[in-house]
């Protein structure tokens, strides 16, 4: 362990370095992480503390609309996660561009992360979260969520195994690194195809109940993987006057652009689809309309369309060679990502399945409307927090940027 | 000489009705054993009379009858059973109290219901009118909540109806999203005591009331009581069971009991005798949401 935390200092950015005063402790740009982390878990303390002592009751979740914040963030960090791990892997192992293996290890890093971040949201979002391990133990596979339990914990396992021996297995560990890889591929494929899938078979939710929402889920966790993979290329490459940086940056952002250019034109073909007069399903088309021109219309206009496709696709087209605007745009992009999940999951809940049902037995817990509470944000401050703390110190104390890993694969 | 109101009448005649399609029994003596042990004169008559086809059931209570066919299908194994209810919407009402009957007998706290009533307003003025329809489980014999557990916590039983395993379900609420009626409800843990006003000798019966909610219902025939802990039902989904515990014990659901209008009705659709057999037969029968291919077991008369 000692040798992995020697070579850190280099990975910083000389000019975010300052001694403190006395104690030895080196501030690295990187503490940021845990430092945030720490602050986010204060706020979502009391949140936390009433999601253990009262369960689901104080959120703003209700037999109407029984999934809300947490499952819309649940699935943007599968995409994220998952989508970023593809295309790198992808572009290593299948396209042969070694030269992204230089940040393997904080990719895997920041994947176990995200990953354990989903689970736990996923964890905290159940009735009777003590009870997980049923899906284990009585798992009926007719069911996409014990596909995506499944899937999802093997995946943590295939990401802890290869990360822990690119860290320390050494050169003999590549190899096994490598099947490790392949093997990610199709986990990766199939969790992401679950994850739509979970919505895509529901036949009672007509905008949901479609054979193109999975494949959406693919499109679009490849675009929002494939920005992570650039933000993080610009936050974490080594040497970035090297010419392999830049090139690997325009290559990443050329890549991230027709993802995206893929996703929206996709997107619009299926909107224009459903609300093309006479086709439509009305309760399709009511949800549809709930997303595009409800309350809410901004969440997805503003944020996702404008903030996270428009303006990051006019830097990324335009500006590819200056990366901190590259990087700028891949942080715009993946993290507004997270618009469209809220937005796939929250407006068909809120479509009534029967008229008149909302009226017919009034209680706050048979309420057809849905905004998140702030104890629903502050436990999800909560998870983040640790989230942050795990990445933050991972990056401090695992020899996630050192010599000798990069070297390793080189 | 003792007033003797409809429904003891009604009973005397179904006795009296049963003894002489018997043909054995004297009506004086059946009525006193009736009163001492009901459900074992009623399981014999019942028996007596099964393969009679000579029973009218014009003067009586169509709860009677319905009760009366009830103990009929308790004769058969439960694979032979069909159990449908059949709501008359032209006779409901809209006065809820299959809904009250409904949390009263399952012991419902606040934001759990099976049976709520939707009220509607049809037309237009002056050509304007309301209807209420009650909605409860559809147990359909193809249910969309069924296969989308991930731990097999709710399933259909023998004779149809889909139940919930209270210990096993994890409370991922993927079943309330596939129920395209809404059907399902999640016990988020409330009481409708908890928070109010308390204090010994100035408030009476809070602690009977709570007392009262705290303990067990019956639903699945078993006990659940709803203790300060977060135990199962808590944090489960529930539904309608077609009062289950009621029906295998001889008693007819208590949202058909209680309705005023007899707008609600249940029984064995395999008994071509039986009442539902002959209503789910007339052609202004519909179900809710059929084009969905569930095959709900719940028709409307419209």
């Amino acid at each position: 362990m000692a040798q992995a935390v020697q070579p850190q200092e280099s990975a910083a950015p000389p000019q975010k370095l300052r001694q403190s005063s006395g104690s030895g402790f080196v501030f690295r740009w990187t503490d940021i992480f845990w430092i945030i982390g720490v602050i986010l878990l204060v706020i979502g303390a009391s949140g936390m503390w009433q999601r253990i002592t009262e369960g689901l009751a104080p959120t703003n979740l209700t037999s109407y609309v029984p999934w809300g914040l947490w499952v819309g963030f649940y699935d943007y960090l599968v995409w994220m996660e998952v989508g970023s791990l593809i295309i790198f892997t992808s572009m290593i192992y299948i396209i042969g561009d070694k030269r992204l293996a230089g940040i393997k290890p904080v990719v895997l890093f920041t994947g176990f992360t995200v990953v354990t971040m989903g689970l736990l949201i996923v964890l905290l979002d159940l009735g009777h979260p003590e009870r997980f391990w049923h899906v284990i133990v009585y798992p009926d596979f007719g069911s996409m969520i014990t596909w995506m339990v499944w899937l999802h914990s093997s995946y943590l396992l295939i990401l802890i195994v290869e990360l822990a021996l690119v860290l320390w297995g050494g050169k003999r560990g590549q190899r096994i690194v490598q099947w490790l890889a392949y093997l990610s591929l199709p986990v990766g494929l199939a969790l992401i195809i679950v994850s739509g899938s979970i919505f895509g078979v529901v036949a009672a939710r007509p905008l949901w109940n479609t054979a193109s929402l999975p494949l959406m889920f693919l499109i679009s966790a490849l675009a929002a993987g494939s920005s992570l993979l650039l933000l993080l290329t610009v936050l974490f490459w080594k040497d970035k006057t090297s010419e392999d940086y830049h090139a690997v940056v325009k290559r990443l952002s050329r890549l991230t652009s027709v993802l995206l250019i893929t996703g929206v034109f996709a997107a619009g073909v299926i909107a224009s689809t459903i609300l093309y007069k006479g086709s439509g399903n009305p309760s399709r088309v009511d949800a549809l309309n709930l997303i595009l021109t409800g309350p809410y219309w901004w969440s997805f206009w503003v944020v996702h369309i404008l903030m996270g496709v428009l303006i990051p696709l006019a830097i990324l087209l335009n500006a590819s060679d200056k990366p901190r605007l590259v990087g700028i745009a891949a942080f715009l992009s993946s993290t507004t990502f997270v618009a469209v999940t809220l937005n796939i999951v929250i407006p068909v809940l809120v479509t009534p399945e029967l008229e008149g049902l909302a009226t017919a037995f009034v209680d706050p817990k048979l309420n057809p409307n849905y905004v998140p509470n702030s104890m629903e944000w502050m436990v999800l401050a909560f998870v983040f927090g640790i989230g942050g703390i795990i990445y933050g110190l991972g990056l401090r104390f695992l020899p996630l940027q050192s010599r000798h890993v990069e070297e390793s694969h080189d | 000489m003792p007033e003797i109101n409809d429904a003891q009448q009604s009973r005397r005649n179904f006795l009296k009705m049963l003894a002489g399609t018997g043909g054995a029994a004297a009506v004086l003596p059946v009525v006193d054993a009736f009163a001492a042990d009901p459900e074992a004169v009623l399981a014999k008559l019942v028996q007596q009379t099964t393969a009679s086809d000579n029973i009218d059931f014009s003067e009586l209570d169509v709860l009677e009858r319905m009760r009366f066919e009830l103990l009929r299908a308790l004769q058969k194994t439960p694979a032979e059973r069909r159990w449908v209810m059949v709501i008359d919407l032209r006779k409901c009402v809209g006065c809820h109290s299959c809904t009250v009957a409904c949390i009263a007998e399952n012991k419902l706290p606040p934001g759990v219901v099976y049976r709520p009533v939707i009220e509607e307003e049809i037309g237009e003025y002056p050509n304007v009118a309301r209807r209420f329809v009650p909605r409860p489980c559809m147990q359909c014999d193809n249910p969309p909540c069924v296969p989308v557990c991930p731990v097999d916590a709710t399933y259909t039983n023998e004779e149809g109806i889909v139940e919930m395993n209270y210990e096993r379900c994890i409370g991922c609420r993927y079943c309330l999203t596939a129920c395209p009626y809404s059907a399902r409800t999640s016990d988020f843990g409330y009481t409708y005591t908890q928070g109010n006003a308390n204090g010994d000798g100035f408030i009476l019966g809070s602690d009977i009331a709570e007392n009262y909610e705290r303990a067990a219902n019956f639903e699945y025939g078993k006990q659940y009581p709803r203790d300060e802990g977060r135990n199962s039902p808590i944090g489960n989904a529930r539904k309608c069971h077609f009062c289950q515990h009621r029906f295998l014990n001889g008693q007819l659901p208590a949202c058909v009991t209680t309705c005023i209008g007899r707008a609600t009705l249940f029984g064995d659709a395999n008994d071509p005798d039986s009442l539902v057999a002959s209503l789910i037969a007339s052609p202004n029968v519909m179900r809710l949401r059929e084009e969905l291919g569930t095959e709900p077991r719940v028709y409307y008369l419209v």
